[in-house]
This record gives structure tokens, C-alpha cells and sequence, in this order.
């Protein structure tokens, strides 16, 4: 059975804990766990407890005060949390996880036992003879894995979440859970930009087991709900601290339904490099977003802006049916003409409404493009940007070109350009690209013909580590209508407080604005340009972003973080939220899917049945 | 002229480096084989590539036998000062007496203030250093059956506890440059600590921080000896001679060394750079010549 001993420096000196601790080393006890201040720093006595021992793992008490500069002996937590992470490094699994709990009881087999399973017992020792005592204790099986399941150590299970009912996920899932004890957890839970520790990672690998998963988590409503296809996603979304994920990365499968019609059907755990590889010896691509680390699930159901939408539409336009699973579990499936409000619903705001099983696109004809990736350096950054807003914006169809740069340096801003001309002449590629080269002095120029998974080439793939993003990503998102010399001009002065590290400018229109904007659940059909602005600061961005406000018209929720619910009405405008609200209140009305841009489910008056609503707009 | 007569000492600097992970530590024993008498870790636990340098001082106490361990030094605005003591008098006591405690009062204000620490101007930087050496020395004092209690500008204590008590006095050595901070060295601290290559005036910088810690030492009734004078080199080499003050073949190390030694006071020499090769060759082929170069010029000085 896993015991602790606890080591109380109120009690005694450093000298003499270090020697308990190697008592019950000796012991074969697992662990120690330091508390107390006043004849000793337990931080100090249990990493110097794991330089002179050889197994036995060491934790200190949680310091509950607040952090207070005033203080002279407060800790400032962020320190704490590094010198936590230092020893982990320096003495590899000789620490207790920082997510384990422990329980201090009386030296009583009983009390102990009553107290493993989803804790470590830990046991208050002051001398060798309390030691040698509960040794025995330490010897004794611990109680038996529920049968059937994945056997975990006690450490493993001392690190579960209160508040998920792990013993109950469901038996098609149970093998391939991940919950934060388990090896492989830290390669699950972050995301791209986002750290996260969940509380258990499920991944579905049908459809019934996408329904498993739904069930499970229509049973949790109280802990967050992150939907994950390949984790890519700048919001973050698909992680969480402490509640649940549902990955649907293995339903990766991708199948050519009709050669005639380029009809394909695709898993959402798909990454876009891999689907742009497949449709390759066809002479297809799907126009996805830049970067061929995103996986189709997120992108398909929120719209997919990128390098051929100004050519062939949004990747949302080339959608033909989805399947997804309902918040109660039932697969539907939604087109044109099998449930058209849904199908709406879905390319756009569809992390709202189920989880995607499989998207049915009609590919696009793609042959060779020109890809070409430009660096220039500015030395009037405004300029540049209402000179791009200009070429860019009433560039032919066929050219797609984005915009990307971050903090001035040395006087002087990097910009980058990400360009896709749709056509297999280079002496048109050559044509179409030449004038951008005004936008600054260029020092790169990469230009390339390749089919479109050259361009999707870009993204590295992502190995066993998982995604490694860590921190909160800090990003806004807005529509601009019009580069205007305004929005150039306040852009400009944005850039030049150096608050934003990222600033990417993607071209729309063409394509894009040809689809009526009650077509889908994304409506902005319109806008020029899609704007996105990444800094460390959340208060200080939000301040300046709020600045450019009048020169917006929306926001584009995947790159948005601003959780503010006013940023609801900016991603869909009032006519489409009401609309999707409503239909909401009929496939989600208790609403479990409420952690990606949460539409709440309109009210329903008294003595009608949700079901029976009607659809009245399109 | 100066030389204040202490023992001599030779140190390295290995980098907290996060990765690999054990290399400061490695480096940390092979100082300690080397014959070096103390290994320093430089404090920046908001730098994304570094341990905490307090968590890797008490590790590496851990892993050594006989070497002095330093923060190198400790950013104090990130320590607050009673746990700061507390911390050190628990290593000290378990490394029976190897612990020393080099503090600074603050730099990369953007990363202290990152990871949550309170950001101060410099000249309330210096005075918060001066409340907490004093609140550092207080914590030590655990003989004293009062409780603490200090209510101070910038830090607080309210009834708190004293101690433990350290294996040995701990010695406090200041990072300092400008003329305050030179004088609260002066004035409290019982070592300079500063890295040659952020001295203005290089060598002529040393004679001139040398002579106002001299006089804010005597202005707070000390002898200019009660305060020990360090160097850090970061910039070192065993190759032909380079840029660095010690960049070149062993024979220049001795002879700047000792001139250092003889001419400047200064009596520890701590070698920055993460290269065992040029530790091990420090401890067993330059620093007992300059200690034999410098017992015999103090020799022929005392007759």
C-alpha cells in the first residue's frame, strides 16, 4: 500500500528530518511529505532529502496565504511553482506529483486504509519507532483496480480530479483514457498556444464511442467540456484544468466518395498537411487555413479563412454533409436536405451543436500553384499596411496574400508574407506578386510551384510529445470592412507600443463574398480582411484593441480569446445568434457543449416543447 | 594599494541551465574536485531556460561534500527575506556550514514582475535590500526569545518566527556597481560581489568602489576589512590571449590574479563559463600558484 510519513519542521530541526526521511527510505515507505516553517524550510529539507536517498519520493504542504510583497515571509507563488518543477528535472520521479493528494491520519491500519485509494495516507512520525510501526502498513496490498479497468498506482489515483466519476467511464473508453497520473497525460494536455491539465482525456474512436464519451460527460456538467480534433486551435479551447476532453483525433480517416463529383468524406482528427497529401494524386485540395498542423474538425465547423478562399470560398463552402453526434447522443447527419437548419448551424458555430464524426467535401480542381513566402523590412509600417489593404484586396481571385509582423526592431518592422497564386504559370505567379515587393525593402524572396501540399508542408508534424503549448494565449480577432488609411494609421500606432508580438492581416473577399451570408452560420461575407493581434498582456491588449473598434465589423472566433460576452454578438451578429439560439434550445438545450463561444440556448416559454419549435428564418 | 589580507578564494559559475538538466550540478562536482572552493549559480527564475537557482543550490549541497554554495547572485525582489533566511540557515545547517549568501537588490524588472514579484525603482530597491539584510540577520538570530516583529517601508514581519539558527555565521555578499549600493556593501554587507565586466573603468572601477566601501564602511564604525572584495570573470579562455580579462594561457591568469589579489584586495575569483575542462585547470593549476604567488608577497610585506 502507498503510505506517506509527514515531517513536521514546527516540530523538529532539518538534521533530524532528513534522517527520519531516511529512516523510512530504508523502510521501504514511498514517500515524505515536509510541512511546518519554524525549525526548518521544508522546501530546502525536501529537495536535500532527494540528494541523499535513493527512492523515496518528497512533497511539502501547499502554502495557503496570499502572496503579499509586504511580507517578508510570504512566497511568491510563480517561484514556488518553478522551484517545483526544478527538482521534478533534477530528480526525476522522486517528487510528488503537484496534483496529488494526500491525507494525514493516525498510524491506524484502518484510518489508513480508509483513506487510500484516492489519496496517499500520510502519517505523522517523530521518532524511528513511529517509523519501524507503520512500515508494515506500507507492505500490505493496496485495494484492488475495479475489474476490468487499467491497473493504477496509488500515486496515479491520488492525482485524479475530484468531481469526475473516473470508476464510471465507460468500458469502450476506459483503455484509451488519459487521466492526469498516466504517463502519457502531458502529451495530451495542452493544446498549440495553450497549457492545460485536464481531468481526463477520453478519445472516441466510432461513432457509438463519440456517443459514450457524450454520455459520460452529459453526466459531468459541473467541470469544463473541451472538444479536440487535432489541438491546434489559438483559443485554446480544446484543454482545460481539470475537466474533460474529447478527442476525436483517431477518427483521422479520409476516403474518396464519388471521383466524378471530387466528393470526400474526412475525419476530424485529420490535420489539413495530410488531407492536402491525399487529395494530391487527384489534382484536388480543400482550401484549409495557412498551417497544416490544424485539424479538420475545428476549422470545418467554424469556417477555415485561407490561402485559396479567395479563389475557391471559405473551407466551410465546400462542405457538402456532416455527421455529428448530439449532446444526446444521437448521430445525425445534416446536409442541404436532411436537417438544412443544422447543417447551417454547423459551418460556423458547430462546436456549439455536437461533435463532428465525419465531413463530406467537394473538393476543389488545384493544380501546381505558386507559393511564395517574402520578407521585407519597413521603415514606415502605416504605409505598408494600407499599401497591402490596397494590392491585396483587389488582387485577382486567383491571389491570396497574408500579411504578418510583430514588434519593431531596431527602428524597423519584419514583414512577412504568405502568398498562394492559383495557377501553374510562374510568369503569372511572377506577375501577381511583383508589386507587393513595394511594401519594404525585401530580403527573402521564396517562391515556389508546388501543389498544395507543398503549401500545407509547412506545419511540423507533431510527435509523441504532443502539443507543448503552455501559458493562456492572449489573442483578438476582428473583421475590417475597409483597409482604410484609418485602420492603417491606428494599426500602426497599435504596432508601435510593441504590446503586440504577432499581427497577421489575411485577405478575404473574392470567393468568400459570392455565398449570401445567410447561408451559413458565418455570416461575414464582406469583410476585406480578416485582422489577428497576439500579445503577453491581456488587460493592455484588450485597451488598445478596444481603440480600433470603429474600424471593425465582427470577430472570427478562432482566434479569439477574449471571453467577454459581448464578444458573443461580435462573432454572430443579431439575426444569426437568435437563430442559432433557438436552435440551440433544440439540440443542445441544457447546453453541454458550452466551452467554445457559448450560444445560450433561448428560452423556452412555459408548455412548449423544445422539439416543436420552429424554424422561421432562411 | 590594497590588500584587505583575507584568505584566498577560487569559484566557478556554472549556468542554471534547465537543460540538460543536471549539468549545473555536474558542474557543481566537478568544482568541488577541481579543489575550487566555491561553486555560485546566477538567480533569474523567470528565464524560461533556467532552474530555480534556490531549489539547485540546496541539491547541489546535497551532491557535494566540502564546497561553499552561493546564489549569485539572489534576487532578492523574488526571495522575500525571512524565508530567504530561513532557506539558507536550513542548507547551511544540513551542508554544515557551506552555505553563503549572495543577494542582489533586483534586475530584469520585467521578468521579476512576470513571475509576480514586486517591481521597485532603484533607489527603493537599495533600501528594501537594507530592510531585509536586516531582517535576514534578525531571522538568524534564534536565541532571541521575542518573537520578530519588523515594520519597515517595504517589508513587514508580525510575529514571526526566528531561525533556525545556522551551522556557521553566513556571510553576506552584495552585488553592487553605483555609489549606493557600493555604500550599503560598505556599510552591511560583509562581501562585494560584482562581475568585472559590468564595472565601469574596468580595473580603475575597482580602486574607486574599493575606496567608497572603504569609507562607508569606517562611516559605519567597520574596518574596510570586514567586508570581503569578489570578482566574477565572465568572459574567460584558456586559448591565446582574447577579449576577456581572462582569456589566455595559465601564466596570464596567475599573473593578473595575483596582481588583482595584491593590488585591488580582491580575494575570490569566481570563473564564469560552463566548461569543465577549464574549471578543473583552474583548481589544479592556477589557483595554487596564485595562492603561493600571493602568501609570498604578503610574506615579504609583513617583514
Amino acid at each position: 500500500m502507498e503510505i506517506g510519513v509527514q515531517l513536521d519542521a514546527d516540530r523538529t530541526g532539518a538534521e533530524e528530518l532528513v534522517a527520519l526521511a531516511r529512516t523510512a527510505d530504508d523502510h521501504g515507505i514511498g514517500i515524505a511529505v515536509v510541512t511546518g516553517r519554524r525549525h526548518a524550510d521544508a522546501w530546502a529539507v525536501a529537495t536535500w532529502i532527494t540528494g541523499v536517498t535513493e527512492r523515496i519520493r518528497v512533497g511539502v504542504a501547499p502554502r495557503s496565504e496570499p502572496s503579499d510583497p509586504f511580507d517578508a515571509d510570504s512566497a511568491v507563488p510563480a517561484v514556488a511553482e518553478k522551484a517545483t518543477a526544478t527538482l521534478a528535472a533534477l530528480a526525476p520521479d522522486r517528487t510528488l506529483p503537484p496534483g496529488a493528494r494526500w491525507t494525514l491520519v493516525d498510524a491506524d491500519v484502518e484510518a489508513v486504509r480508509a483513506a487510500s485509494g484516492s489519496s496517499i495516507p500520510v502519517v505523522p512520525v517523530h521518532d524511528a519507532e513511529d517509523i519501524a510501526r507503520i512500515a508494515p502498513l506500507a507492505a500490505a496490498p493496496g485495494p484492488a483496480a475495479p475489474a476490468g479497468r487499467r491497473r493504477r498506482s496509488a500515486l496515479v489515483l491520488a492525482q485524479r480530479v475530484p468531481g469526475i466519476d473516473y470508476d464510471a467511464v465507460p468500458a469502450s473508453l476506459a483503455d484509451r483514457a488519459v487521466e492526469p497520473g498516466d504517463p502519457e497525460h502531458a502529451s495530451v494536455a495542452s493544446t498549440y498556444l495553450r497549457g492545460g491539465a485536464p481531468g481526463l482525456v477520453l478519445r472516441p474512436g466510432t461513432v457509438s464511442e463519440v456517443a459514450d464519451a457524450i454520455a459520460f460527460a452529459r453526466d459531468h456538467p459541473h467541470v469544463p467540456l473541451g472538444i479536440r480534433s487535432a489541438g491546434h486551435g489559438i483559443s485554446g479551447r480544446s484543454t482545460n484544468r481539470g475537466g474533460l476532453v474529447i478527442s476525436v483525433g483517431s477518427l483521422d480517416g479520409l476516403e474518396v466518395l464519388d471521383e466524378d463529383r471530387r466528393l470526400v468524406r474526412v475525419g476530424p482528427g485529420r490535420t489539413w498537411k495530410r488531407v492536402a497529401e491525399s487529395l494530391d494524386p487527384y489534382g484536388w485540395a480543400l482550401g484549409s487555413g495557412d498551417y497544416g498542423g490544424v485539424g479538420v474538425g475545428g476549422l470545418a465547423t467554424a469556417g477555415g479563412i485561407g490561402l485559396l478562399s479567395r479563389k475557391h470560398g471559405l473551407t466551410i463552402d465546400r462542405l457538402r454533409a456532416v455527421e455529428l453526434v448530439l449532446a444526446d447522443g444521437t448521430p445525425v447527419r445534416a446536409s442541404d436536405t436532411e436537417n438544412p437548419d443544422l447543417f447551417w448551424a454547423v459551418r460556423g458555430a458547430g462546436a456549439n451543436f455536437g461533435i463532428a464524426t465525419a465531413f463530406e467535401f467537394e473538393t476543389s480542381v488545384v493544380g501546381q500553384v505558386g507559393w511564395a513566402q517574402l520578407t521585407l523590412v519597413s521603415t514606415d509600417i502605416e504605409q505598408s499596411l494600407h499599401r497591402y489593404g490596397q494590392l491585396a484586396g483587389e488582387a485577382p481571385r486567383d491571389t491570396t496574400v497574408f500579411f504578418v509582423t510583430g514588434r519593431q526592431r531596431d527602428g524597423v518592422w519584419i514583414v512577412s508574407l504568405y502568398a498562394v497564386v492559383d495557377d501553374p504559370d510562374p510568369d503569372v505567379v511572377v506577375d501577381r506578386l511583383t508589386p507587393f515587393l513595394d511594401l519594404g525593402r525585401p530580403v527573402r524572396r521564396q517562391a515556389v510551384l508546388t501543389p498544395y501540399s507543398g503549401v500545407m508542408g509547412n506545419a511540423a508534424d507533431i510527435g509523441p510529445e504532443g502539443q507543448r503549448g503552455f501559458g493562456q494565449p492572449v489573442s483578438r480577432s476582428a473583421f475590417v470592412p475597409e483597409l482604410t488609411r484609418g485602420f492603417a494609421r491606428d494599426a500602426a500606432e497599435l504596432l508601435s507600443t510593441g504590446l503586440v508580438y504577432f499581427f497577421e492581416l489575411r485577405a478575404m473577399g473574392g470567393a468568400i463574398s459570392d455565398v449570401s451570408p445567410d447561408e451559413t452560420a458565418f455570416s461575414h461575407r464582406s469583410p476585406r480582411f480578416q485582422a489577428t493581434a497576439m500579445s503577453s498582456s491581456d488587460d493592455l491588449l484588450t485597451a488598445e484593441w478596444d481603440r480600433l473598434r470603429p474600424h471593425f465589423d465582427g470577430l472570427y472566433l478562432s482566434f479569439e480569446t477574449d471571453r467577454r460576452p459581448e464578444r458573443l454578438t461580435d462573432a454572430f451578429p443579431p439575426d444569426v445568434l437568435e437563430r442559432l439560439r433557438r436552435l440551440k434550445a433544440r439540440y443542445d438545450p441544457d447546453n453541454l457543449f458550452r466551452d467554445n463561444f457559448n450560444i445560450p440556448p433561448a428560452p423556452i416559454a412555459a408548455g412548449t416543447d423544445a422539439a416543436s419549435l420552429t424554424e422561421d428564418a432562411a | 594599494m590594497n590588500d584587505y589580507g583575507h584568505d584566498l578564494l577560487f569559484g566557478s559559475f556554472p549556468s542554471p541551465v534547465r537543460r540538460p538538466a543536471r549539468q549545473a550540478v555536474d558542474l557543481a562536482v566537478a568544482s568541488e574536485r577541481a579543489g575550487l572552493d566555491l561553486v555560485t549559480f546566477q538567480d533569474h527564475p523567470y528565464h524560461p531556460g533556467f532552474h530555480d537557482t534556490s531549489t539547485l543550490l540546496a541539491y547541489a549541497a546535497a551532491k557535494t561534500r566540502r564546497i561553499a554554495l552561493s546564489g549569485n547572485v539572489t534576487s532578492l525582489p523574488l526571495r522575500p527575506p525571512l524565508g530567504l533566511a530561513r532557506a539558507a540557515a536550513t542548507v547551511d545547517r544540513l551542508s554544515q556550514g557551506r552555505f553563503r549568501l549572495g543577494v542582489g537588490a533586483g534586475a530584469s524588472w520585467d521578468g521579476v514582475e512576470a513571475m509576480g514579484g514586486r517591481r521597485l525603482g532603484a533607489g527603493q530597491s537599495i533600501s528594501a535590500l537594507r530592510e531585509a539584510i536586516g531582517i535576514i540577520r534578525d531571522g538568524w538570530d534564534a536565541d532571541r526569545p521575542e518573537p520578530l516583529r519588523h515594520e519597515g517601508r517595504f517589508y513587514r514581519v508580525v510575529d514571526g518566527d526566528r531561525g533556525p539558527r545556522p551551522y556557521h555565521p553566513i556571510p553576506i555578499w552584495v552585488g553592487a556597481y553605483k555609489p549606493r549600493m557600493l555604500d550599503l556593501t560598505g556599510a552591511v554587507a560583509d562581501g562585494w560581489l560584482p562581475s568585472l565586466e559590468y564595472i565601469e573603468d574596468g580595473l580603475r572601477g575597482i580602486t574607486d568602489g574599493n575606496a567608497r566601501i572603504d569609507e562607508a564602511a569606517v562611516r559605519a564604525g567597520r574596518e574596510p576589512s570586514s567586508v570581503r572584495r569578489m570578482m566574477n570573470f565572465m568572459r574567460t579562455g584558456l586559448g591565446p590571449a582574447g577579449q576577456g580579462f581572462l582569456d589566455g594561457p595559465p601564466e596570464m591568469w596567475i599573473d593578473r590574479l595575483t596582481a588583482l589579489a595584491l593590488d585591488h584586495g580582491i580575494s575570490a575569483f569566481i570563473i564564469g563559463g560552463d566548461d569543465p575542462g577549464l574549471i578543473i585547470r583552474f583548481g589544479a593549476e592556477i589557483a595554487p600558484a596564485v595562492r603561493e604567488n600571493v602568501a609570498q608577497a604578503r610574506g615579504v610585506r609583513q617583514h
